[in-house]
């Protein structure tokens, strides 16, 4: 093994990737020595699965080079081009085949490496030494993959990564499932395979791994690499800031006034208790949460990917059942209601806007009319028949009030931009005057000007004292727009921060259950906490 | 929908942007595109004539009231049993139990008759079998999330089995005189020259449109069919819009049974074989399409007429029933095809 500079293993240069009007990955340079351990961090939508993606040749960049020892690419031709020329990936998904076994699972699309006639003697050996490496010893290689518990399967799944020669191997966020002992073992096992001079690329959205594996930790932000820290120069603080945007060289936080919420609407401190949950537990190990949201109040979610926050929305809207715990809806005269299935939460005015615009929320080959009236028959009609000329006077009224431009009615919904398409979507229920309104990550693929009309709207909403829950993956546009903001990691609220005086760099930090900088309370952490 | 609003009709920025970008296939920038998609929902209308006018051509002395009478029975008894299906397929689904409904109504009423119930009574047994028929195919589509075709085929086994049961070594039965001449050329409703059925069909059918437009079911099914998950969301009543449809259809079948039994005043629990394929043929000749969603009874209103025209004119020109099937193949592929065309050019934005 020799030192750092001497030969790099591979060498990414402004490596980019679209997707459609996305872009992922604009600028991404990355650079991993022989005999080192490299974490790649960054905040949902960095980056990192696009270019770990196109490192396990799953995507293709549109522009930038890949040298993979001295070996200059233009892209890897698939994702087993890559495993022969020794990139070994383990993906975020455990992907396995449920009723196969461990060790057909572990050699699962090796049958072109390893002959037939090897199969069972060298690979039950194989299988057994690369487990028990990973602290699996005793796991039965011939029990199928469903009987195994998720920590196992995870493992499993590394398991068959490291079975094939490989000289990187990359772990996209692969110990989320993993016990502190098995995560102990699992990095023993990467350092022992960094001392024979191969190479590791990892995320993770625990910091303390980060800094506890990594030699060096490359920073991506939108899609561009911010900076590569050598693990002695990076602290916490640092690297939070970095994936923010809000540091300095030197690594200390400038808490840059954002653009905060305007003050014109009245900040109705006792606005009436609309929504209230009491030990909501949404899995089983993790941490209940209490919560109560009022009438014209705005509250963000955030939280990295799979922390939970989806799944709390699911829960205030009825389409999920908590693991235990109560959640209760308050009517106009005060009374509470529990919230126990989605139709129970629309007749208590609980009104859900999904994520996914095109599966769950739009009518493709309908009208714009008739994707923005379809849940008010319910309450517009007589013995059945449709009263037409009031949902015309709601929808016209909406039109109005979101400035719905280009949209005449009779117009196929699939015409319109992402934007407008989201303005139909939100005044199906805004037309129906909720008391609640759930929205997940409603802003996604629209485009600026229509977001900040998207923006006004929320915020007359409020004014108008509905209560609004906001799911978005956009840290600067929950600070902006919302109240406060819980922030989610591991299944529990770890935070809650209030936007008028809180940092991105909180916030990301609360995201990566960093508890000494999540508490905006805590003296000399935080800049602009003072001033609230 | 030309209803005139408020809103602007000019283009914002962001849609004139996007037309720049793609200037070719985009609608509604490409004019191409426009005429080619107003043509294909078009289409079936202007077959309708064209095909009668070829069949004044090549049949001599067609032109006659009593052909055109012949002519509209067929697709009278077309068009009724494929109103129901129509619903079923908006909403997503689809009914293969109307052949096998046709035949046990049909057996029904021969069989009741001949043991002299009263008529009244016949119809209203016929009428809350049919609604059985169609809640449980429904209801068990919901129950065991299976599609429609897996619960009405096997629905359609169930009650053809009855059917032939019942009817079996039956022969002899019989239908009141009216019956019969309300599916007969020569029939009459009350001092007009003019079959029942033809009106019944007429007044279905605008039953069906109205429905259809200006109902919450009818707007409920056709936000079920076109995307169930954001249905169930919207709070659409997903199980209620399928009872309702697959009832209707069934029902419709029942009546069309009732008139076959009319048409022969024998039993036969195999007379509605054909409207196997044939109701799926008027539907999708007509313009909706089978993913759901799309669609209307006006256009299988016309996709009935053209099926029937069709078979008429072949006939007359002395081809077989099996050429008249490959014709209606070759019909459907082109016709069909034409409408995807359509659908990919509104997908493309």
């Amino acid at each position: 093994m020799t030192t750092v500079d001497v030969a790099s293993r591979l060498d990414i240069e402004d490596l980019s990737r679209s997707f459609g009007e996305t872009k992922a990955l604009r600028s991404a340079t990355l650079r991993v020595a022989p005999g080192e351990i490299h974490s790649l961090a960054g905040e949902n939508g960095s980056g990192k699965s696009t270019l770990i993606k196109i490192l396990s040749g799953v995507l293709r960049p549109d522009s930038g080079t890949l040298t993979w020892e001295g070996d200059v690419k233009r892209h890897l031709t698939s994702p087993s081009g890559a495993q022969a020329m020794g990139i070994s990936t383990v993906f975020q998904e455990t992907l396995f085949a449920p009723e196969m076994t461990v060790r057909d699972n572990i050699f699962l699309g090796t049958d072109g490496l390893f002959r037939y006639g090897r199969r069972k003697g060298a690979e039950l050996d194989t299988a057994r030494q690369a487990l028990s490496g990973l602290g699996l010893d005793g796991l039965d290689v011939d029990r199928p993959m469903w009987m195994l518990s998720l920590a196992e399967r995870q493992l499993v799944t590394i398991a068959r990564a490291i079975v094939r020669p490989w000289r990187l191997l990359v772990l996209d966020e692969s110990t989320s499932a993993l016990d502190a002992q098995q995560r102990d073992r699992l990095f023993d096992y990467l350092r022992q395979a960094r001392s024979e001079g191969k190479s590791v690329l990892f995320t993770s959205h625990r910091m303390d791994e980060v800094l506890g594996l990594a030699d060096r930790i490359t920073v991506l932000r939108q899609g561009t690499t911010v900076t590569t820290l050598a693990v002695g120069e990076a602290s916490r603080r640092g690297i939070l800031g970095h994936m923010s945007g809000r540091a300095d060289t030197a690594g200390i936080v400038s808490a840059a006034p954002a653009p905060r919420r305007e003050e014109g609407r009245p900040r109705d401190a006792a606005g009436t208790l609309v929504l209230h949950t009491e030990e909501l537990t949404l899995r089983p190990s993790s941490q209940p949460i209490s919560l109560e949201v009022r009438a014209g109040e705005i509250l963000g979610l955030a939280g990295l990917e799979g922390q939970g926050q989806v799944e709390f929305v699911e829960c205030l809207s009825g389409l999920r059942k908590p693991v235990s715990g109560q959640l209760a809806a308050f009517g106009a005269n005060g009374t509470a209601h529990p919230v126990r299935s989605y139709g129970g939460a629309n007749r208590l005015g609980i009104r859900y806007v999904p994520r996914d615009r095109r599966h769950e929320g739009l009518f493709g080959p309908l009208s714009v009319f008739d994707n923005f009236a379809v849940t008010l028959w319910g309450d517009f009609n007589r013995f059945g028949l449709l009263r037409r000329q009031q949902v015309k006077k709601r929808f016209a009224d909406f039109a109005e009030s979101s400035r719905l431009v280009s949209a005449s009615p009779g117009r196929a919904i699939s015409t319109l931009s992402g934007g407008n398409q989201q303005k139909i979507l939100l005044g199906r229920w805004i037309a129906m005057r909720p008391r609640v309104l759930v929205v997940n990550d409603p802003l996604r693929g629209v485009d600026a000007n229509t977001k900040e009309e998207l923006y006004g709207l929320f915020r007359r909403l409020a004014a108008d004292g509905v209560a609004i829950i906001y799911l978005s993956t956009e840290i600067t546009e929950l600070l902006t727009l919302t109240d406060q903001v819980a922030v989610f990691h591991e299944g529990s609220v770890v935070a809650m921060l209030p936007s008028q005086t809180s940092s991105d760099t909180d916030v990301v930090a609360a995201m990566f259950g960093d508890e000494h900088h999540a508490n905006p309370q805590r003296p000399g952490t935080h800049q602009a906490g003072a001033g609230g | 929908m030309t209803d005139s609003t408020p809103v602007a009709a000019t283009d914002g920025p962001p849609e004139t942007s996007r037309a720049a970008r793609q200037p070719v296939g985009g609608y509604p920038g490409n004019l191409t595109a426009v005429v080619a998609a107003n043509f294909t929902r078009a289409l079936p209308c202007i077959l309708v004539p064209v095909l009668f006018i070829l069949s004044v051509i090549f049949i001599p002395g067609y032109f006659s009231k009593a052909s055109i009478i012949s002519l509209l029975i067929l697709a009278s008894l077309l068009g009724l049993s494929s109103l129901g299906q129509t619903m079923t397929i908006i909403a997503g689904g689809i009914d293969l139990s109307i052949p096998a409904v046709i035949g046990l109504s049909d057996i029904i009423v021969t069989q009741l008759y001949y043991q002299r119930w009263s008529l009244p009574v016949i119809f209203l047994a016929i009428a809350a079998l049919a609604i059985l028929i169609g809640t449980i195919s429904a209801v068990a589509s919901v129950l065991l999330r299976v599609h429609s075709l897996i619960t009405t085929f096997g629905m359609s086994l169930i009650v053809s089995g009855v059917a032939l049961e019942w009817s079996n070594g039956a022969t002899s039965g019989a239908v009141p005189g009216w019956l019969t001449s309300s599916v007969s050329a020569i029939g009459k409703t009350g001092p007009v020259p003019v079959p029942a059925i033809i009106f019944v069909w007429a007044v279905a059918s605008v039953l069906a449109v109205f429905f259809m437009n200006r109902t919450r079911l009818g707007r409920e099914t056709y936000a079920l069919g076109a995307n169930a998950v954001a249905a169930r969301l919207a709070t659409v009543r997903s199980t209620w819009v399928q009872i309702v449809v697959f009832s209707i259809s069934a029902l419709c079948a029942a009546l069309v049974g009732i008139f076959f039994a009319g048409y022969s005043g024998i039993p036969d629990p195999t007379v509605g074989e054909p409207y196997f394929f044939l109701t799926i043929t008027a539907v999708m000749i007509g313009g909706t399409s089978l993913l759901g969603g799309r669609g209307g009874y006006l256009r299988t209103v016309t996709g009935a007429l053209i099926v029937a025209e069709l078979t008429t004119l072949l006939v007359g020109v002395g081809f077989n029933a099996s050429f008249q099937e490959l014709a209606l193949g070759i019909l459907v592929i082109l016709l069909t095809s034409s409408y995807g065309r359509e659908l990919k050019v509104a997908a493309k934005i």
